[in-house]
């Protein structure tokens, strides 16, 4: 399945993901990622959704579904060859800080606090594939808690 | 100035007349200012859900007059506003706008599971176009003017306004101060286009000028424009037949020559068949549903489409268009009506063709009307439609319920008047008829407004009879009585192999019913007391009952069955050798 992106700015109304979500379920969708955030413009909400479709047709008639609702001011896909798509991860794991150097240069975190011995809070970001890589060459089994943001996106 | 006062300067400001409503608890402030003032004229319904029916009718009705109308229900919250539900979604379905006021309870207790507290904008907000909940008295014009204008701009849709019981009596401040003269709604992610652009309609044009099979649709944005003259022009200019979607009827006379008369499920054979021979659709208003196309691969395989819609989301939503102009059909047709490059053709071959898919079941249909009973000798519908239709000359307004007498009075009333023709299509809400008929008649008291039902449907809304009653609502009432759920009978004949669950179904005698009410009744069991009965109907003063014994056995064809291509349209009875 294509993973997609929609970009939409919507008003900063009660009631707006609300119906976002809504629509998003009529059409049987799962959603993978929503991220909501400030826009530039005051009372402007930035929504990105990221779901899976492969039929092209299907993904412009959700789009102009949002459109259609009075609190979307506009809606469009985002693919990643034409923007960019990051997230960011806080990730508490159990490794010994020698194991970690071997990372730097190679992955984009910072360590936020080191608890113990072995035990560290990191911040990473990047691609969604990038932290999955991260998280795979690591071991799942060193990892004690995890959250991710979800895609957040931005057109080149 | 409080709350519920400015609510109703709001409704005055728009010129409501009419409300249709239901009090309680959480919407008495609202009823008791109304009682002060003069210029509504409020009717009460036995049922909320009759109340969003009426409030339907009357935008229905109204939106081809010198003074349209937006009708406008009110209720209670909890179970009053639950009770409006299947109207609003029916609206919603239908594209009709319409404002619905809920009384809601205190803000100081939402979401505590107070008395007849429900969360009407959730429940309401994926079945109607917009909702909003003022939460302050100083909000409350803006609101209802805001309300007005999504309603009828656009693609039209009801609208709910959730109006908790504090809001109602809360007072302004003395600085408030609105004018809705200058008011302008700040909607910026609201917008449509009503102005066909020119590029589109050229590569429109060159397709019509060129194409040999063309048909014309003829959809609900037509009357909701008020375009059905326009459409008529545009077909006549072109030499181009028309067919209509079930809210497309109406738009222009039902015997007009190039007219198809209805498509889809239970369209006429030369509409289904002139489409799927079809090389070019010019479809206006409309959203291409699946009673209209059937199984959609093979729906007009040869046929490039052309789609003028004013909702984007419903261009190629359904079927491929090869030109998409997103624009008020009013508009377009008044650009193509105009337009020299627009020509004329003979299209012989293609109108005789159409005229040889007229024959095919012309002959069977002449028949049966002229029959007029069943094997055991009970009514036909299709007969008393027809009969209905030849004495009011196709005139007057028709108000049909679901079933198949809805089916009936599409295909067999010969529609002369501009949006005559009233009824739940999207949803297809049993029940509406009654109702929808009170509101139709008060926006058009000086036509005649034929409600027809099914026995079953009847009996969904029957209590509205009470507020014929009482407001002497001068309707022809006319059931269909044939002791079914004849649709889903149909279907179980067809395809359950005969087996009747849930459908055969005992009515009261409707003789007490309607004299409960104070309204005259006739009954009709014999094929020569039809015309008798309906021209009394006619020509009496107010309210009457009509009730038809009619055959169980009677079905409405040709039927495409659901999930299939035109080509497995059924034009005779499968049971029948005949
Ligand atoms: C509220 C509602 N419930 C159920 C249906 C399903 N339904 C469609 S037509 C029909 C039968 C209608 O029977 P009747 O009113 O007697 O009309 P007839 O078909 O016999 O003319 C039913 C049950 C519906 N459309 N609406
Ligand atoms: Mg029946």
């Amino acid at each position: 399945m294509k993973r997609r992106a929609i970009l939409a700015f919507t008003l900063d109304h009660p009631g707006v993901l609300n119906k976002i979500s809504m629509l998003i379920r009529k059409k049987m969708y799962n959603v993978d990622t929503l991220t909501v955030c400030r826009s530039r413009i005051p009372g402007v909400s930035r929504m990105t959704i990221t779901l899976e479709e492969n039929d092209e047709a299907k993904i412009i008639h959700i789009i102009k579904q949002l459109e259609k609702f009075t609190e979307v001011i506009s809606a469009k896909e985002l693919d990643t060859e034409h923007s960019y798509w990051r997230e960011v991860a806080i990730v508490k794991l159990e490794v010994d800080a020698a194991h970690l150097d071997e990372f730097h240069g190679r992955y984009n975190f910072q360590i936020l606090e080191q608890k113990s011995e072995d035990v560290h809070i990191l911040q990473l970001a990047g691609s969604t594939r990038s932290i999955d890589a991260f998280l795979d060459e690591i071991g799942q089994e060193h990892i004690i808690e995890i959250a991710r943001t979800g895609v957040t996106a931005l057109e080149k | 100035m409080t709350g519920k006062k400015l609510l109703l300067k709001a409704l005055k400001d728009r010129r409501v007349k009419f409300i249709f409503g239901y009090t309680g608890g959480a919407i008495m402030p609202v009823f008791d200012e109304m009682e002060k003032m003069e210029n509504f004229a409020f009717v009460m319904s036995r049922h909320e859900q009759g109340a969003a029916f009426m409030a339907q009718g009357i935008s229905r009705a109204s939106l081809s007059t010198q003074n349209p109308q937006v009708g406008v229900c009110m209720s209670t919250s909890g179970p009053g506003a639950m009770n409006l539900v299947t109207g609003i979604a029916d609206a919603h379905m239908d594209s009709v706008p319409m404002i619905a006021v809920t009384g809601q309870v205190a803000t100081g207790v939402i979401a505590t599971d107070a008395f007849q507290e429900s969360d009407v904008v959730g429940v309401m907000m994926p079945i109607c176009k917009q909702t909003y909940m003022p939460l302050q008295a100083e909000e409350m014009e803006k609101t209802i003017h805001e309300a007005f204008y999504v309603a009828t701009t656009g693609r039209g849709g009801p609208v709910v306004i959730d109006v908790p019981k504090d809001v109602q009596n809360e007072l302004v401040g003395d600085d408030y101060a609105f004018d809705p003269e200058t008011c302008r709604p700040h909607l910026p992610g609201y917008y449509y286009s009503p102005t066909p652009e020119r590029e589109p309609l050229n590569r429109a044009i060159d397709m019509i000028n060129k194409s040999e099979r063309p048909v014309i649709f003829c959809g609900h944005g037509v009357i909701n424009s008020n375009a059905g003259d326009l459409l008529r022009k545009f077909a006549e200019k072109v030499n181009i037949p028309v067919a209509f979607t079930f809210h497309g009827i109406s738009a222009m006379p039902a015997d007009h020559p190039l007219s198809l008369g209805m498509m889809g499920m239970h369209g006429t054979v030369e509409a289904n068949k002139a489409i799927m021979e079809s090389d070019l659709l010019i479809s206006f208003g409309m959203r291409f549903d699946d009673r209209v196309t059937g199984k959609l691969d093979e729906y007009a395989a040869n046929a490039d489409v052309i789609h003028v819609e004013i909702d984007p989301s419903e261009i190629d939503k359904n079927v491929r268009t090869s030109v998409a102009i997103n624009a008020d059909v009013y508009r377009t047709l008044h650009v193509l009506v105009g337009d020299p490059m627009v020509s004329y053709k003979p299209r012989r071959r293609w109108l005789e063709k159409i005229a040889a898919f007229r024959e095919i079941m012309a002959e069977d249909l002449k028949e049966e009307i002229e029959q007029g009973t069943g094997e055991d000798g009970r009514l036909l519908m299709k007969t008393i439609i027809h009969q209905l239709s030849n004495l009011t000359g196709g005139r007057d307004l028709i108000v049909s319920d679901v079933g198949q007498h809805q089916m009936m009075a599409a295909r067999f009333y010969n529609y002369q008047t501009q949006n005559s023709w009233f009824g739940s299509g999207g949803a297809g809400t049993m029940g509406c008829s009654l109702p929808m008929a009170i509101g139709v008649k008060l926006a058009r008291p000086n036509e005649r407004v034929w409600s027809i039902s099914g026995d079953g449907g009847f009996q969904m809304n029957a209590q509205e009879l009470g507020t014929i009653m009482e407001h002497n609502i001068d309707l022809k009432i006319i059931i269909l009585n044939n002791g079914y759920l004849g649709m889903v009978r149909q279907w179980q004949t067809f395809f359950f192999d005969g087996r009747y669950a849930g459908t055969p179904m005992r009515s009261p005698d409707f003789m007490f019913l309607a004299q409960a009410y104070g309204i005259p009744y006739r009954k009709v069991e014999k094929l020569q007391d039809v015309e008798p009965a309906l021209q009394e109907a006619m020509e009496c003063k107010g309210a009457i009952v009509l009730e038809f014994v009619c055959d169980p056995a009677e079905v409405i064809l040709p039927m495409v069955p659901a999930g299939c291509g035109f080509d497995e349209m059924m034009v005779k009875h499968p049971n029948k050798k005949k």
